[in-house]
């Protein structure tokens, strides 16, 4: 067993260590901690909207600062090195390997995250996640911007690394007993999850070397006033950052592929068609990326195939959701925290996906574009669905993390109190898109129903916020002095086959 | 297998028509096309769309959690349970 917090050590064997459960300990308490730096960003901009005129945040430019860490720090921070802390816990466990395929690699990519981060805080660039020319090129202030380039950069090549690790230990690693076809579906979302990162990360690291050199006035690649195209940029940004998306929620339906089944006391309702889902919206996450695209003067050919290419992740996606709702059916639900935010994410995830759809076509796009529609829709997806699987399967290892078990009604009040929350930002969000409201503004003018909408929202975020205030109470207090855990059944459900209760090798001997 | 490709390939092709019908209305020359309405009726029908599935696909998920939670008196345990693995 891996009880950290019961048997302590120095700080530093866990900081130094390459072995896999301590690297996912540290890619934990890092995203965990992230987590709450960017959502602090993201409760003080709701309340800034509560109202028109400047409320909390001075001047639209700290405003932009703000919003570009928030999405950063969210993505790059918090959700990806979420999914690298559950893959290094259970991915070498799964394939019955005594660690990831490289050990130190596994470190080097984790220690990258730091400095990364640290640029992108300390810079606090203002040009959106997105770093759109040719503001990010001709206006956008440094050292901030090239800060926060190099953390991108940094990140990338992290995220590279860690994908080099996971397809190399399921695929060379695994015990020569066990077929791919028998491989658990959390490990599928690894191993297609990173697939996808090395065929879209180089565009995207290319497109952050042109973008720098055109900062330095070296090179015109995306510059007007030299001859580039900034919509050039747009293609090699949304090229890597779909199927981005598509890495981001591929670990979070794996969590639920592990929680849905434990807590309904039956196996998962068909293995192969959730491989196949994988497998088919990691082929078809390439088919996508210009639907961000539609209003850039793109051609009708061009916009039909990609409205295709984005609907063909329909099919996958409901797969995953049939698989789920057939796996629950005739099973012996337990309600447990774990298994609640797994049936929030499944409505949240629908909810979400049914906007995509309508946003996927090309008439609708050019009503929701660039409105708070597409806050809405990324936001519900994102919060909705990847980061509720991710607070699932966060108490689901925690009693394996600690060695204790966290206040359950705490964290039933959790959920509760983030589910409503969530349905107020975010659906409301929609309906503000299509009343006309556009994203990244700092002020808006004093319409009553912009106004009343922003008020839902802004009450939404601050639910969510105490939700996640309740969740650090319970985990901070429940690690020190929550019940020690039965770690061959922490959930009480029955069965044998919690991964964690096969763990043979904690630590290097 | 092959009745579900099938299945999603007539589903595909029955959504691309009626889309491609605005294509070849900004084509013909004296066919006037009212974007803004054409663009707010698709909008309504796809809810219409949405909303349908969304309540079908959201009262099974209710009537599921009702249904098979471990507390409902017709709950019973599942056969796998007996081994112990799942």
């Amino acid at each position: 067993m891996v009880l950290e917090l019961q048997k302590p050590r120095p700080i530093w064997q866990i900081m130094f260590s390459t072995h896999h459960t301590d690297i996912g300990l540290l890619y934990l308490i890092t995203s965990l901690a992230f987590f709450f730096m960017g959502g602090v960003l993201a409760l003080a901009m709701r309340l800034e909207l509560f109202y028109p005129g400047a409320q909390i945040i001075t001047d639209s430019m700290t405003y932009n600062r703000m919003f570009t860490v928030h999405g950063t720090t969210l993505i790059f921070l918090f959700i990806l090195p979420f999914a690298s802390a559950a893959g290094n816990y259970f991915v070498p466990i799964m394939v019955r390997y005594k660690d990831m395929a490289y050990p130190k690699l596994n470190a080097i990519a984790f220690w990258m995250i730091p400095p990364a981060a640290a640029l992108v805080w300390l810079g606090f660039a203002d040009f959106t996640w997105y770093a759109q020319p040719p503001y990010s090129i001709i206006s956008a202030p440094g050292p901030a911007a090239d800060m926060w380039i190099f953390g991108l950069k940094i990140l990338g090549i992290s995220s590279v690394l860690g994908a080099i690790n996971f397809i190399v230990t399921i695929m060379k690693c695994k015990h020569p007993d066990l077929p791919l076809s028998k491989l658990p579906l959390l490990a599928w979302s690894f191993l297609t999850s990173s697939l996808i990162i090395l065929v879209a990360i180089p565009t995207f690291a290319a497109a952050l070397l042109m973008l720098l050199t055109d900062r330095l006035g070296v090179s015109g690649f995306f510059n007007p006033a030299m001859g580039g195209d900034p919509i050039a940029y747009s293609h090699m940004f949304w090229f890597t950052f779909h199927p981005e998306v598509y890495v981001l929620v591929i670990p979070a339906i794996g969590f639920m592929y592990d929680i849905i089944p434990r807590f309904s006391r039956k196996p998962i309702f068909s293995h192969s068609s959730g491989v196949f889902a994988f497998v088919l919206i990691a082929i078809v996450s390439f088919a996508s990326w210009a639907h961000h695209m539609y209003a850039t003067g793109m051609s009708f050919t061009e916009k039909t195939v990609f409205m295709v290419g984005t609907l063909a992740a329909v099919p996958a996606s409901a797969m995953h959701i049939f698989n789920f709702l057939a796996t629950m059916w005739g099973g012996r639900i337990k309600f447990k925290t774990p298994m609640l935010w797994s049936v929030g994410a499944i409505a949240l995830f629908f909810a979400a996906g049914a906007g995509g759809v309508v946003n996927s076509a090309m008439p609708l796009d050019f009503v929701t574009h660039d409105s708070y529609w597409v806050v809405g829709h990324f936001h519900l997806f994102v919060m909705g669905t990847i980061a509720f699987a991710t607070f699932g399967f966060a108490y689901y290892i925690f009693p394996y993390v600690t060695g204790r078990m966290y206040n359950e009604k705490l964290g039933q009040i959790h959920f509760i109190i983030s589910f409503i929350g969530a349905i107020m930002v975010f659906f409301t969000q929609h309906v503000l898109g299509l009343f006309g409201m556009p994203r990244r503004i700092y002020d808006y003018p004093p319409i009553p129903e912009w106004i009343i909408m922003n008020q839902i929202a802004t009450f939404g975020a601050i639910l969510l916020a105490i939700g996640a205030a309740v969740w650090l109470v319970n985990f901070v207090y429940s690690m020190g002095k929550g019940k020690p855990a039965n770690m061959e059944d922490p959930f009480e459900l029955g069965g044998k086959y919690y991964y964690p209760y096969q763990q043979k090798t904690p630590h290097h001997d | 297998m092959r009745n579900t490709i099938g299945l999603l390939l007539v589903l595909t092709v029955l959504f691309i028509i009626p889309t491609l019908e605005y294509a070849f209305g900004q084509e013909e020359p004296g066919k006037y096309l009212n974007r803004r309405v054409e663009i707010w009726n698709l909008f309504f029908r796809l809810m219409v769309v949405a909303f349908t599935i969304g309540a079908v696909v959201s009262g099974t998920l209710v009537w599921l959690c009702i249904r098979f939670r471990e507390s409902n008196p017709k709950a019973k345990p599942t056969k796998y349970e007996e081994s112990g693995a799942w």
